[in-house]
């Protein structure tokens, strides 16, 4: 692409040019959302004012629960939905807007669905070999060697879908994604098909290959830790709407909503009171980073590895419930007000339901939020970070 | 370099499908003109008459018919599928076989069989005493057997394949959700099969209405034949045309209902994991009782008829049957259902496509248009055919060119059935990842969507020149002069009685339907078809 003013049939709106001039200025990102707005239905939009870009290299995670509209930027991004409001630019060009459409054949992506939708009528070599028709049968034979030796599936070129795994599925639906060297890469929950273990050895070698292609990726998906591993930054949705734009540290150190910090990780919500230049909690002060007025109502989001137990003799607080994760125990824990916290513990430090135990609290990474506060919606609260001490 | 595309404009293929729509109903629309515009009188004379008795018989014929084909076919299709005993591989072709069997065919073997002082006559007369009479193939019940043994591998073939492909997994959560051992049957996998029983019957009530052969050999009034008398005896083309208007509206009440019914039943495959059912292996009571009930039927459908056919055609044969002319019928038939299969299948594409990848009100609409084609009884299409044709393109007039058009007017909807189930096998997803892949819209239906409904079109073309090799009517009607097809001699004679003149152009018929029936449901066409939706 040349990063020259788009070429559209229907560019005669002076928005769209002045548009197009901003574009040429940008370098090196390969993709921008601009204010984007999807609706199947014209009155319930699917995804609303969604800003964000993605520069050369990068991988960039969509994070949300479903039906959150995060495949909707994806299939928008790729050219099957329409937008209803804002723009999308890929490599300079604009390619979507209410009266721009350039169809998806021309835009130079690849994608990666979540049922992979592999062609069953074609072997491992020709599904990889599909969008490279119009290149030499030697050249062709080439690339496709190339990228059997990249995704393991040297071997297996003969095989038709039905006879593969879901991982070797998967990696021949990346070999065809990658085969024409695509712009952006987009990945439509890649491991949901995958059973656990396989899952997250896939994520390495994944993350591995985009790495090593150099490869600018978008990765939809509803598991936070399959994010926080892969992505370079990730976008965390609700409803719709851009929850939150940040480095997958930032997301879960200084998360800027309720339903982000809820999320991304497991969280306690404590309501406190703003005294003097502390917040006063049940489990003890925070510092007012946000500088609220005394008296003022608010909660305190902290993570259960912020809390240490120690059983003590005439505590206040005792343990409700034990869960066993392997590398972890988590504790939950009820306050004397009925308030509830949980304390991740190591492995090996058991003790029984009903000890009585005093808390330790370690604040590195607590927020603050004003009440009252809907955990699932966020339209109450601002950006509010405590940044870690 | 980029292009901006709007997606709202009609596409090229949608003014193809609905040019071929309106190609397609004109025919029907010039029956029902010729009709409306008719005189009173007529129309009252015909009331007063003849359509009270016709209508009654052709109604009551379909019921019957339809009946016993569900059985049968339900019924032979979940015993193939569900049970293993010994030669069930071979019956699961064989029941298709009748398939290849014309209704005039088996009407003609049977007219002799069980007519008067015919072989059955002469046997039951042994037992039962001089005057006793079994059942004449002339009356309700002989007629009804007989189109339903012709008939009832629609049923059959459209259940078994449904059965195949039907996920295990739905019966195993039934019976998990502590339903007993029949209600997964009832509540479960007769809902799931329901669209290909509409579908079947839906094929098996048309074939019925519109069938011309058996009833005119059999002397049944129904609707169909009075038409033929009445252009043929009367040349009466008005009250033929009021004739024809009665089975048009009951074909078109039909084909909306069973549209509405499948529409609301539609169901889709599962995502994950797709596991076909064990087949239960019977015992030898069981396996003498299943035997006995496939060989009963595939005998009488199938095996008794070809046994007659080849033992008559032996007769014929040696008193010199076989010569020249015999070979002229055998290259007019095969051409022109070859031309003609062609010609639906690249018609039917368009509408197919469209109704079942953007299904809206308008390429729906043009499907159903197509589906009126089968409702016009064989001599209906002709005359309408005909007419059109001396109207617009007098050339033509008398050439293979108006037989054809007929035949596809009158066949495609036989083919739309296998084509739209095989085309709903094509995923979204398949086809948007060909887009990403830098195929525009032409380049992906050629490398992707056509190679995954190839079989399904396969299956089409092969219904679709079985059906065209037995037309009788319409090439009656319509045969430029001298042109005699297979079907032709067969139904000449076999209307004067000469049961062993007609046998050699009947079994050809037969055996030339078997490679193309073998094709339909040869192991590899299963798989390759399980292939594709699992």
């Amino acid at each position: 692409m040349n990063g020259s003013a788009p070429h559209t049939q229907s560019g005669k709106t002076t928005a769209t040019a002045l548009e197009a001039m901003d574009i040429a200025g940008e370098r090196s990102s390969v993709l921008e959302l601009r204010e984007v707005s999807c609706a199947y239905e014209p009155k319930r939009p699917a995804v609303e004012h969604i800003t964000s870009t993605v520069h050369q290299g990068e991988i960039l995670c969509l994070l949300g629960p479903s039906g959150c509209g995060k495949t909707t930027i994806l299939r928008a991004i790729a050219g099957f939905e329409r937008v209803t409001a804002g723009s999308i630019v890929l490599s300079g060009q604009l390619v979507s807007s209410p009266n721009v459409m350039v169809p998806t054949e021309e835009r130079q992506i690849g994608m990666v669905f979540q049922e992979y939708a592999l062609f069953p009528h074609l072997r491992v070599e020709k599904n990889i070999a599909f969008g490279l028709s119009h290149l030499s049968r030697t050249q062709q034979r080439a690339i496709v060697d190339d990228l059997l030796t990249l995704t393991g599936l040297r071997g297996l070129e003969q095989r038709y879908p039905h006879e593969l795994s879901g991982g070797q599925q998967q990696r021949v639906a990346l070999a065809r994604a990658l085969a024409l060297r695509p712009v952006l890469l987009l990945l439509d929950e890649p491991f949901s098909n995958l059973d656990p273990d396989m899952a997250s050895r896939m994520r390495q070698d994944l993350h591995a290959l985009l790495r090593q292609t150099k490869t600018t990726a978008i990765l939809v998906t509803h598991d936070h830790d399959e994010a926080f591993s892969m992505a370079d930054r990730v976008a965390v949705l609700n409803r719709g709407r851009l929850e939150q734009f940040d480095t997958p540290e930032a997301i879960y150190h200084v998360p800027t909503t309720p339903f982000v910090a809820d999320f991304v990780g497991q969280a306690d919500f404590i309501s406190g009171v703003v005294a003097n230049d502390v917040v006063t909690t049940e489990i003890g002060d925070f510092p007012n980073t946000r500088h609220l007025a005394t008296g003022t109502n608010v909660v305190v989001m902290i993570r259960p590895d912020d809390i240490h137990i120690v059983p003590t003799k005439g505590a206040n607080a005792h343990i409700l419930a034990r869960q066993f994760k392997g590398s972890e125990n988590v504790y939950t824990i009820q306050l004397p007000s009925g308030q509830v916290v949980h304390s991740s513990e190591s492995s090996l430090s058991i003790y029984q339901t009903g000890t009585a135990i005093a808390l330790r609290v370690v604040a590195t990474h607590t927020v603050l939020f004003p009440q009252p506060l809907d955990a699932t919606t966020t339209e109450q609260a601002g950006p509010a970070a405590a940044s870690p001490p | 370099m980029l292009t901006a595309t709007r997606s709202h404009a009609p596409s090229s293929l949608q003014w193809i499908s609905l040019v071929t729509a309106a190609f397609l109903i004109l025919p029907t629309c010039y029956i029902v003109y010729v009709a409306l515009t008719a005189a009173p009188t007529v129309w009252s004379r015909l009331w007063s008459t003849r359509i009270p008795e016709l209508l009654w018989n052709t109604l009551s014929l379909a019921t019957g018919v339809a009946v016993t084909t569900l059985l049968l076919g339900v019924s032979l299709a979940w015993i193939i599928v569900r049970y293993e005993f010994p030669g069930r591989r071979i019956w699961e072709w064989a029941l298709a076989l009748p398939l290849a069997m014309p209704t005039y065919v088996l009407a003609y073997v049977y007219a002799h069989l069980l007519g008067l002082g015919g072989p059955v006559e002469h046997w039951w007369q042994t037992l039962m005493g001089p005057d006793a009479r079994l059942l004449s193939p002339q009356g309700f019940v002989g007629v009804t057997l007989i189109m339903a043994l012709d008939t009832f591998p629609f049923v059959y073939l459209l259940v078994r394949g449904a059965l195949l492909n039907l996920n295990l997994s739905f019966e195993e959560v039934a019976r998990v959700c502590g339903a007993s051992q029949w209600a997964p049957l009832r509540r479960v996998t007769l809902p799931l099969i329901r669209p290909a029983v509409a579908a079947g019957l839906a094929l098996v009530i048309l074939y019925v209405i519109s069938d011309f052969g058996a009833v005119s050999l059999l002397r049944y009034q129904t609707l169909t034949y009075a038409v033929y008398q009445q252009m043929t005896s009367r040349y009466d083309h008005t009250a033929a045309s009021i004739l024809s208007l009665l089975l048009v509206v009951m074909a078109i009440i039909f084909l909306v209902t069973e549209r509405w019914f499948r529409q609301r039943s539609r169901f889709y495959q599962t995502s994950g994991r797709y596991r076909s059912a064990t087949r239960r292996r019977a015992g030898p009571m069981g396996t003498a009782f299943l035997t006995s009930y496939v060989v009963v039927v595939f005998a009488a459908a199938f095996g008794i008829p070809a046994a007659m056919l080849i033992q008559w055609s032996i007769e014929a044969v040696s008193q010199g049957a076989l010569d020249a002319r015999f070979f002229g019928f055998i290259w007019n038939s095969s051409f022109l259902a070859a031309l003609a299969a062609c010609g639906a299948v690249i018609i039917g594409l368009p509408l197919a496509y469209l109704a079942s990848c953007r299904p809206s009100r308008l390429n729906l609409a043009c499907l159903q248009a197509a589906y009126a084609g089968y409702a016009l009884p064989g001599p209906v299409a002709a005359l309408a055919v005909l007419v059109l044709f001396t109207q617009f393109a007098p050339v033509l007039y008398g050439t293979v060119v108006v037989l054809l058009v007929a035949y596809i007017v009158h066949f495609l909807p036989v083919g739309l059935q296998s084509m739209e189930p095989a085309l709903q096998q094509v995923t979204p997803n398949v086809e948007e990842v060909a887009r990403t892949l830098g195929c525009t819209t032409r380049h992906t239906l050629r490398r992707v969507t056509l190679p995954l409904i190839r079989n399904g079109f396969i299956a089409a073309w092969v219904l679709m020149f079985l059906q065209t090799m037995k037309e009788l009517p319409a090439t009656l009607l319509l045969r430029p002069v001298g042109f005699d097809t297979l079907a032709i001699r067969v139904w000449l004679e076999a209307s004067e009685e000469y049961y062993q003149l007609a046998a050699p152009a009947a079994l050809l018929i037969v055996l030339l339907s078997l490679p193309a029936l073998l094709l339909l449901v040869s192991k590899d066409w299963r798989g390759r078809a399980q292939e594709v939706v699992s």
